[in-house]
């Protein structure tokens, strides 16, 4: 059948023909980059180093998924199996390109989230250790939030039940809110703070009976201590002021300073004339006419003695009138 | 007389599907099939199911493209699942609807016109009974036609999945070339072995579909009975819908169960 100019919009067979070898060619080579780019990207041209993880329990992990280290991929699965010890195997593989982040101290983990697939990281403390051998074995750790869920449930559960416990009708929390319910109840009524603390109204009124009288003790108090004020000051003036009793005692003493002076020296002459009458007795019988004018001399003297005893006397006498607090009037002869 | 829903429940006709189907495998891999006057008719038929509808298939495919790569990382962003969305995407976009999107294209523009080309000529005579047991019109008419349908799917799928690819790139990183090696690895992930090998087997069975359907449909008008062409035609439209899906739902089976 010929094509209609419809068909063809009236071109002629050659442009037609170089226009469809046109896009067949570019499709072509487009597909042959695609198919290029996709063996690029997984990695038909690069070598591989082989690691193999082992675990108990590889729930979550599924071929293809990236080995992950800093949260970059370096390596991917390629294979799960269960070997005849029971455990499971993730077999991996990793580019020579990124194998230098694979050290022997590395640690493998396997991260399970409650949502999305799990996880494997890799973490190299040292990376100057040497680097990972080939077909290496290795055991993987295992984090799995949703392994704590019953346990957690179980804590959560307890707790409740004791939460539940507390806030019962007839639980000591609840008794304890009553309690304080009835003192705020009080501490809001006429005497505040004190009636809740006092139980009822009665008592604090008491306490506040027994402030007011405290208070007028205070005032009057105040006055007592005005008047020893006034007490005390006059005191002082009587017994340090200008002629009060100690200046005057001051003066007695004094003089009887000077007394005792005068008395030490006519002390001083008895003895001289002691000392005469003992040379004059040992010669008494020898010297009989001397006799008359001796005795004389004592007469003389016994009187001066007396005189200055008696001054002595007044002198003290005065002292103890002066002296308000010595009541005993002794006299001590020196 | 006959109507469409009778075509397409009607066992002969499935048989008579097949039986073209074996017979157009056959020739098309015989190079004696190639003539000049095929390669034309061949030609032709690129230039009018790939060449003609290419501007408004890349602009619908970009249209499309743009927003569902935006709703579907919307969706997984809010969802906290922004790491699996550029994969998401890869696979439903590239992977099955530009394909599923190229098939409708193609199917609804050529099929039809191809199935009613044959149904007339059946009715006028110009394709005789003895076509569907291997004449040589059947064989200079019907080849060139399933090869150059078969061609059109996979060089519109071909375009199409590039420019999706792109448009992908773009949307994830712009110009950036930072982008790259993170791209190159979900890719690496979306196109293991068994996703490469699905993709095949949907280029063929797809590209056979659209070409040999609608041809072996218009086989079915009867002679001199002008009427019988439309239940013919739309008899082959929904048989190839209906291919159509099968032909994805087990492939996705394949692929994913």
């Amino acid at each position: 059948m010929d094509p209609t100019p419809a068909d063809t919009g009236g071109l002629a067979p050659r442009s037609m023909g170089v226009k469809v070898g046109i896009l067949l060619a570019v499709t072509f080579m487009i597909a042959i980059a695609f198919i290029g780019y996709v063996l690029y990207a997984r990695g038909a041209f690069e070598t591989f180093q082989r690691l193999t993880l082992v675990a108990d329990n590889v729930e979550g992990v599924t071929v293809g998924m990236d080995l992950t280290y800093a949260g970059f991929p370096i390596g991917r699965v390629r294979r799960l199996s269960l070997g005849k010890d029971g455990k499971a195997r993730i077999h991996i593989r990793v580019p020579e390109s990124e194998v230098r982040w694979l050290r022997t101290s590395t640690v493998f983990v396997m991260d399970v989230p409650l949502v999305g697939g799990a996880k494997l990281r890799a973490f190299t403390g040292n990376l100057q250790d040497p680097p990972l051998p080939d077909r290496a074995q290795r055991a993987i750790l295992r984090g799995d939030a949703n392994a704590e869920i019953p346990l957690m449930l179980a804590t959560v559960r307890q707790a409740l039940e004791n939460v539940e416990n507390m806030t019962a009708r007839n639980s000591s929390l609840q008794q304890s809110i009553d309690n304080a319910k009835a003192v705020t109840g009080r501490m809001a009524g006429k005497y505040g703070v004190l009636g809740g603390v006092l139980g009822n109204e009665d008592n604090a009124r008491k306490v506040i009976a027994s402030i007011d009288r405290a208070n007028a003790l205070l005032a009057n108090l105040g006055g007592v201590s005005l008047k020893l004020d006034a007490v005390v000051a006059k005191t002082d003036l009587r017994l340090y002021g200008a002629s009060g009793i100690a200046d005057e005692t001051q003066k007695a003493v004094a003089q009887a300073n000077t007394m005792l002076s005068e008395v030490r020296d006519r002390l001083n002459a008895v003895d001289v004339i002691l000392a005469d009458a003992q040379a004059v007795g040992a010669s008494a019988k020898t010297a009989a006419a001397n006799v008359a004018g001796a005795s004389a001399d004592l007469g003389a003297l016994r009187g001066e003695v007396e005189a200055s005893l008696r001054k002595v006397a007044s002198l003290i006498e005065e002292i103890n009138r002066k002296w308000p607090f010595e009541r005993d009037a002794k006299i001590k002869l020196p | 007389m006959a109507t469409a829903a009778d075509f397409l429940l009607r066992p002969r006709s499935w048989q008579r599907l097949f039986r073209v189907a074996a017979y157009a495998t056959v020739a098309a891999l015989a190079p004696s099939s190639y003539g000049p006057a095929a390669r034309e008719l061949a030609v032709r038929q690129v230039y009018l199911s790939a060449w003609k509808v290419l501007p408004g298939y890349l602009a619908f495919t970009a249209l499309l493209s743009v927003v569902l790569i935006q709703i579907a990382d919307g969706a997984l962003r809010a969802y906290g699942l922004a790491p699996y969305s550029l994969e998401l995407v890869l696979r439903v976009l590239v992977l099955e609807l530009v394909p599923l999107l190229t098939v409708f294209f193609v199917a609804f523009r050529s099929g039809t016109a191809v199935a009613a080309e044959i149904a007339v000529m059946r009715v006028t005579g110009e394709l005789d009974d003895t076509a569907e047991s291997g004449s040589d019109e059947l064989r200079g008419e019907l080849v060139p036609r399933v090869a150059a349908i078969a061609l059109s799917v996979f060089a519109l799928t071909t375009l199409g999945g590039m420019l999706a690819l792109a448009i992908t790139y773009w949307s994830y990183f712009h110009t950036s070339r930072a982008g790259f090696f993170v791209f190159t690895r979900v890719v690496g992930t979306v196109f293991d072995d068994l996703v490469l090998v699905g993709l095949a087997l949907k280029f063929v069975l797809f590209g056979a579909a659209v070409a040999l359907i609608p041809i072996a449909s218009g086989l079915e008008a009867e002679r001199d009975r002008m009427k019988s062409v439309p239940a013919v035609v739309l008899a082959g439209l929904m048989k190839l819908v209906l291919a159509i899906l099968l032909i994805e739902v087990v492939v996705l089976m394949v692929k994913y169960v």
